[in-house]
């Protein structure tokens, strides 16, 4: 990518084994970065080939302009144990930068130190970790914050207001434990400071971010998907969730657990998902709004409640936060492999709603219309995570709160209505007046029997297909508050159109963007909104792409099957299931080829 | 003002003819509970009996139409909210428990019932059982015990006495029944009862009992499927089997007296067991969220 010279845009790594510090500091350095008013996008990444228990990667992408996706190879790595390290050395770029410990806690044979294990190309810089540590705290604690310090030396950074991260982060703790984080950090830019040469060109010197609006405004959500679903979905109203644990869904629940109670709502933790969407549907049934969350397995159990959401017609939003595989799968990784299970998973002609939000800001916003949407469409509304988009963190802005209308959304029935009331009534939007228990005059009963307009058990032809296109009318009517797809690139006719979705999106519009200062003439397509899909825009875009690219975390591409057969073309797909986030340099690549 | 005995006398036969004609008035009026939707169950079944009983126990109660809701699973009892007039959820096979649970949690001031077969509760929903249970969710659930899978016509269920014939086991069930009441005592029920579907007036009180009960109430109502069980659990075979608690069960929060009474036959009816004192699952959270 062109960066001018004044522009920042790496990728910073810290490997370590687990305890080592290697995650809180991968923490402090993001806060430290989002203050000084750069966009990060950050991940704690567990790598495919777990050599040994506990390897932590720590990984941080600093940019002076947007972020769409977290940058596939490192700048910088700092190796805070020589063996998880080598392991990390093929997400390392060539000429890119290695810290190392100099003087490990235990002396180690040449063949396995990773700075012997780097290639020729890349600049190391052997920092006495352990020691400065041990300098500065009497303790080897401090290795991590050795490192920070170290970093800061040698890319110009800002030592002060680091140190004052470093005691935001500890702020709460003793003080013996901030002093020393703060020693060990001064310690490593001291002695960087003095004893190394700098042979790289990273500097932040004289680099003022675009964003020291910051600054001006609001201080920004340094947050992942997972708690960012969680604040949304409590300033929607959210009064009930009920959940069982599974990765990567479970933050949520713990958030809920703690704040839910604060809003006046109810939290259940239950035996399984079957009984956590049962509860939900309950609970939508009594007129507040509910929701889960879960992952593959457990989505796969809620299937056939699900389908009585759907015919029943009572509120519900499901929260599946993909992870790899089928089965068990690969739990803590990232993949775009229940595509068809949420679109299509089920029995019986069943239209539901599926969002899936492209990145951290538009877990927000999709949290928040499934809310809405379920309630008043009395639909089951399916929000499509990954591990990802769970996990990752954003600094972002303060979203706004939803507007009161995003707040109440059932449409209830008027006097009028409730003579002879037919809950169930066949309408031309498809939605009927709902009452909620507790209403005089206007009891029915919900069933997942097909039934009549009062809501009464009817088997008949008519009936049924009366019934079944009322149902669908509403699913198609959703499209009409269905937030406009992401279009980026060229407005003209293009080489290239890559349609995107989920958490692959980001990559997709970027490599767009990419692709076009190489010369590549494209344009990108995204929707949150999966089903009911835009697809008279999707065919318009489509018409104005010489050719068709789909990159998407599955194997065979189910999006990518979807939208074929919506623009009735072949398309190219590009796939993954490393269980690493969707890369934009891979997407460029791919389009040079083409 | 003083009143001469044979005023007093009159007064009292005047009370006693009111009473009574009130109580007649009453027993008809209960009939306001019943939806004008015919049930769909075979003549002779003993779910018309449960089903006046209900219908009384809310009568007596004086419950608010609007403010019932009865949640149902699959099978011949799931049905049973189609005939209350009431708010009423038809759900999943196994599942009115769950959904039942997410209902009273989100309305309190509701008055929720769960009903379930024994194929529904104890088979394909038995998982849920034992949390609602120990939870002491604020619901009755009451079990439509037959001892058989009606709806599909005459299997095995979870509570099929051994070597019985079924059309699923048609040489003898070789499964050893559940013992419902056992469970549901094992499991923590705060409150656990039985009654049997040619006892109307030992139903209603139950089943008041139930509604009254702060916590979960467990009901297992014995019933005969006069289609598909010729041999076993007949109405003969009830009307022999059944006894009154009290002859075993003078003081009912006891749980090692009421397991003993819980042995299969014969069936003891009334309340095995009440725990008045264990606080619902929403009183639990009131009280952690304060004390905090």
């Amino acid at each position: 990518m062109k960066t001018s010279d004044k522009d920042i845009n790496i990728v910073i790594e810290i490997c370590g084994s687990a305890g080592e510090g290697t995650i809180s500091a991968g923490e402090i350095l993001s806060r430290f970065m989002s203050a000084q008013g750069f966009e990060i996008m950050s991940f704690d990444a567990y790598p495919a080939e777990i050599r040994g228990f506990g390897k932590c990667v720590a990984h941080t992408r600093v940019s002076a302009n947007p972020i769409y996706s977290p940058g596939k190879l490192a700048d910088v790595l700092i190796a805070l144990n020589d063996n998880h390290a080598i392991s990390q050395l093929s997400a390392l770029k060539k000429g890119g930068i290695l810290i190392y410990d100099s003087q490990p806690p235990k002396p180690h044979e040449e063949d396995e130190s990773v700075v012997a294990q780097a290639d020729a190309e890349t600049i190391s810089y052997g920092v006495p970790l352990t020691m400065l540590a041990q300098k500065a705290a009497g303790n080897a604690r401090g290795r991590n914050m050795v490192a920070l310090g170290a970093l800061t030396a040698l890319f110009h950074l800002d030592r002060d207001a680091f140190t004052n991260s470093i005691k935001d982060r500890y702020g709460k703790k003793k003080q013996i434990v901030i002093d020393s984080n703060v020693n060990s950090f001064l310690e490593g830019f001291d002695w960087t400071k003095e004893n190394i040469d700098k042979a790289d060109a990273i500097s932040f010197q004289g680099v003022t971010p675009p964003q020291t609006k910051a600054e001006q405004t609001e201080e920004k959500l340094i947050i992942n998907g997972n708690q960012l679903v969680a604040k949304a979905a409590l300033d929607a109203d959210l009064k009930f969730y009920a959940g069982y644990p599974i990765t990567p869904a479970t933050k949520i629940m713990e958030i809920l657990s703690k704040e839910l109670p604060k809003h006046g709502g109810t939290l259940l933790q239950t035996e399984d998902e079957i009984s956590a969407i049962g509860a939900v549907i309950g609970a939508g049934y009594g007129g507040i709004r509910a929701m889960t969350g879960t992952s593959g397995p457990g989505f796969a159990l809620m299937t056939e409640f699900t389908g009585l959401s759907v015919m029943a017609e009572v509120p519900a939003v499901i929260i599946d936060s993909q992870r790899g595989g089928p089965s068990t799968g690969i739990p803590t990784k990232t993949e775009q492999s229940d595509f068809n299970a949420a679109v299509f998973g089920g029995t019986g002609d069943c239209p539901r709603v599926v969002l899936a939000p492209t990145d951290t800001t538009s877990c927000y916003d999709a949290t928040v219309l499934a809310l809405y949407l379920a309630e008043k469409y009395q639909t089951l509304v399916v929000i499509l995570l990954d591990f990802f988009l769970s996990n990752s963190i954003r600094n972002i802005d303060v979203p706004q709160k939803p507007a009161p209308e995003m707040l109440n959304a059932n449409i209830a029935p008027d006097a009028a209505d409730l003579a002879g009331y037919q809950r169930y009534k066949i309408t031309d939007s498809g939605i009927s007046p709902r009452t909620i228990p507790g209403t005089p005059g206007g009891m029915f009963f919900a069933t997942g029997l097909e039934h009549d307009a009062y809501g009464r058990p009817n088997y008949t032809d008519k009936g049924h297909l009366a019934m079944t296109a009322k149902r669908f009318r509403k699913h198609a009517n959703v499209l009409n508050e269905a937030p406009a797809p992401v279009i980026s690139g060229s407005q003209k006719t293009v080489d290239i159109g890559v349609i995107s979705w989920g958490s692959s999106a980001g990559a997709a519009h970027e490599a767009v963007m990419t692709a076009a200062e190489k010369g590549i003439s494209g344009a990108g397509f995204s929707s949150m909104m999966l089903s009911p899909f835009p697809e008279k825009q999707v065919k318009a875009f489509a018409g104005r792409c010489k050719k068709i690219l789909i990159p998407e975390l599955n194997y065979r591409g189910q999006f990518a099957d979807f939208v074929t057969r919506i623009i009735n073309r072949p398309v190219e797909r590009l796939n993954f299931i490393t269980g690493r986030p969707m890369a934009s340099e891979d997407i460029v690549e791919k389009m040079k080829e083409m | 003002m003083d009143m001469n005995p044979s005023d007093m006398a009159a007064d009292t036969a005047r009370s006693l003819y009111l009473d009574e004609k009130l109580a007649q008035v009453r027993e008809k009026d209960f009939l306001k509970y019943r939806s004008p939707d015919l049930p769909t169950w075979c003549p002779g079944c003993g779910y018309f009996g449960i089903m006046d009983a209900f219908y009384k126990a809310c009568r007596e109660l004086d419950l608010a139409h609007e403010n019932i809701c009865a949640v149902s699973g699959i099978g011949c009892s799931g049905r049973t909210p189609v005939f209350i007039n009431s708010y009423g959820f038809h759900t999943l096979h196994g599942r009115s428990i769950p959904v039942a649970t997410g209902l009273k949690l989100a309305r309190e001031d509701l008055t929720v019932f769960a009903m379930a077969g024994d194929g529904d509760a104890l088979g394909i929903g038995g998982g849920h059982l034992p949390h609602v249970a120990r939870k002491n969710i604020d619901i009755t659930f009451i079990l439509f015990d037959n001892a058989i899978y009606g709806l599909t016509k005459g299997q095995s269920s979870s509570t099929t006495p051994f070597e019985t014939k079924t059309n699923s086991h048609p040489v003898g069930n070789p499964d050893t029944p559940l013992n419902p009441i056992r469970l549901a005592l094992a499991y923590g029920s705060s409150f656990v009862a039985r009654g049997y579907a040619g006892d109307p007036e030992g139903m209603k009180e139950i089943i008041k009992a139930g509604i009254l009960h702060k916590g979960f109430s467990f009901i297992q109502i014995l019933t005969p499927c006069v289609t598909f069980d010729k041999a076993n659990r007949t109405w003969k075979a009830l009307k022999e089997n059944v006894c009154s608690l009290n002859l075993h069960l003078p003081a009912p929060d006891n749980m090692e007296s009421a397991m003993r009474a819980a042995e299969n036959e014969p069936y003891g009816v009334g309340i095995f067991f009440q725990d008045k004192e264990r606080p619902s699952y929403q009183d639990i959270l009131r009280q952690m969220q304060r004390a905090k």
